[in-house]
């Protein structure tokens, strides 16, 4: 099968387009952020501002808790917690402005979630 | 005649497009980040705009007309396009605001006197209650009309302050919930109660005014949306009939000259599943979706406006020809939760095919920024009827090539081969009720990437640079 693709190197992966679509594909690139080992690194879902962020460090977390909201584009984000834990670490303030992929909170997991 | 667009992006464009067309000359704003932007070196001047605020701080607008010495200020759509204040402070510098009176703006802006204006000149209303300012009023007006309803702002739009009740156990939290959000959003707390039409198509009307008169030049079928969002928008509608066409056409007009609406304008209107049409508010303003009546009746609409605005006469409504569909092409991924997705575009390049209009604010280099709506370009199909309309845009979309951001080409290309849009079986409700599998990668794009991935990162960062650094298109 023969098909039209355009193909672009970015320094952060690849663009390959089709006809009719597109899609990303990310190189494998080391975390930066740290964090001790099982931890939950919640990462920004998209580029943009910081409008709330709603724990600080230490702070004991349920499931679903609210940890940040970003904003980009007239639209809110909420992220929350993957699981229960303790808030290891806050990398981001209100107002700021965060790239995609930037890890935002880490989470250590609740001693007694399995 | 010399004029300030108060805008960026698409319509900024667009508007000086039509001027430069005129002989009118055209002054750009842009904020700092902005100002090698494309709608910046097509207008014959640019001024910076200071501060965070930019686009929507009316007295640096204001102050940047007079600079530059322009006569009038178009405001294109969102930001300051509704507000009275705006067109107030614009007149009172002197400035002529390409766009309706203050008072017709107050009158049709908001949804409370807005649904009393449509009511006084005898347009169908959703049944349902202008003022419910305590919960007990809401709890009126729905056992009246009956569940569900729709609590709104009456203030508002964007489906912000906006809530459906399905039963009366859950009215007094909803009631207060949608009362907060307007009040942060809006800064004004009062709420409407709707009976919820569903299904619903959502069906408008475009209309001039020259302050005395108005004409209506055809409706748009924009039944396909995400929280509140057009995504396809067409003419004719492929879902009403003639009856209900002139209906439409003549209670717009009405309202129109109700309100002593000048200039360009859109009513909108929901179509409920027997056919029944109620009003359901007005766009003060030039509309993103206007191209696809353009395009039907030959009109130039935004030349319109400034020859209304000049106090010429209202043209004569042209007899509509053939088929137009629109699609917004969004920086955001609808099989991921719609989520935004800014950064360079590093690849980008547009059909060129008959019968295809393509309004664009980016090209090749540009910065797509997470601080403005995802809106990145219109494509817009032409056809003798709505099928050659549907094909041609569903060709035009798949030979579209744009790398750097996310978008919703293949979704696009999905919703119009869907069986529901070429059955025309298309309400307010179908983007998000409908599931839309993500559309698999070809096994040949997946190679190239893993190839291309394993081969040495080369200089071809996309960081804005011109388009011919990066690789040419590629037989696999």
């Amino acid at each position: 099968m023969s098909a039209r693709l355009r193909v672009v190197r970015t320094a952060r992966g690849v663009w390959v387009g089709w006809p009719g679509g597109a899609k990303f594909f990310g190189a494998e690139r080391r975390d930066a952020a740290g964090g001790s080992a099982g931890s939950a690194e919640v990462r920004a879902p998209m580029t943009g501002r910081v409008v709330q962020v709603a724990v600080t460090p230490g702070a004991t977390v349920r499931a679903d808790d609210l940890l940040v909201i970003l904003q980009a584009m007239k639209m809110e984000y909420r992220l929350t917690a993957p699981h229960p834990g303790t808030v290891e670490r806050v990398l981001c303030a209100e107002g700021q402005m965060v790239d995609l992929g930037s890890t935002l909170v880490s989470l250590a997991p609740a001693p007694d979630a399995a | 005649m010399k004029v300030l667009i108060a805008n960026r992006g698409e319509i900024a464009l667009r508007i000086v497009t039509t001027l430069r067309e005129m002989g009118i000359p055209s002054v750009a704003v842009h904020t700092q980040a902005e100002s090698g932007a494309p709608h910046v070196e097509r207008a014959d001047e640019s001024v910076a705009l200071p501060g965070a605020d930019g686009y929507l701080d009316a007295a640096a607008l204001v102050a940047a007309a007079r600079a530059r010495k322009a006569t009038a200020i178009h405001p294109g759509y969102g930001f300051l396009s509704q507000s009275p204040a705006f067109a107030e402070a614009c007149a009172k510098a002197g400035l002529v605001f390409i766009g309706p009176s203050p008072e017709a703006m107050r009158l049709l802006g908001d949804k409370r006197s807005a649904r009393g204006a449509a009511e006084a000149c005898g347009v169908p209303v959703i049944p349902g209650a202008s003022a419910c300012d305590s919960l007990d009023d809401a709890r009126r007006a729905a056992a009246q009309v009956g569940y569900p309803i729709l609590i709104k702002a009456a203030g508002g739009g964007g489906g912000k302050g906006m809530r459906r009740v399905d039963a009366e156990g859950d009215l007094a939290a909803a009631f207060a919930a949608a009362g907060r959000e307007a009040a942060a959003a809006f800064a004004d707390a009062r709420l409407l109660v709707e009976k919820c039409i569903a299904p619903a198509r959502h069906v408008e009307v475009q209309i001039l005014g020259d302050g005395k008169d108005a004409v209506a030049l055809g409706e748009r079928e924009c039944s396909l949306q995400r929280r509140y969002q057009k995504v396809v928008e067409e003419a004719p509608s492929p879902g009403i009939g003639e009856t209900t066409r002139q209906a439409l056409l003549s209670d717009a007009a009405r309202l129109a000259r109700h309100a002593g609406y000048k200039s360009a304008g859109t009513v909108e209107f929901l179509v409920g599943p027997d056919g029944t049409h109620f009003f359901l508010e007005v766009n003060t303003r030039l509309q993103v979706e206007h191209p696809v009546t353009e395009w039907l009746t030959g009109l130039d609409i935004v030349a319109a406006q400034v020859l209304l605005a000049q106090g010429g006469a209202l043209p004569a409504p042209p007899a509509p020809r053939g088929h137009a569909i629109e699609t917004r092409l969004y920086a955001e991924d609808p099989h991921h939760g719609y989520l935004p997705s800014s950064g360079p575009i590093v690849a980008l390049e547009w059909p060129q095919h008959p019968g295809l209009r393509i309004d664009a604010g980016i090209r090749a280099g540009s910065e797509v920024r997470p601080d403005f709506d995802p809106l990145l370009a219109k494509m817009i199909a032409w056809g003798a009827d709505r099928e050659q309309a549907r094909r041609r845009l569903i060709e035009g979309l798949r030979d579209l090539t744009l790398l750097g951001v996310v978008t919703n080409q293949a979704f696009l290309i999905q919703v119009l081969e869907s069986d529901d849009f070429r059955a025309a079986r298309t309400f307010t409700t179908t983007l998000e009720t409908t599931r839309w599998p993500e559309p698999p990668v070809p096994p040949e794009a997946a190679a190239a990437a893993r190839r291309a991935l394993a081969s040495p990162a080369g200089t071809g960062e996309g960081d804005a640079g011109p388009a011919d650094r990066y690789s040419p298109w590629a037989r696999v």
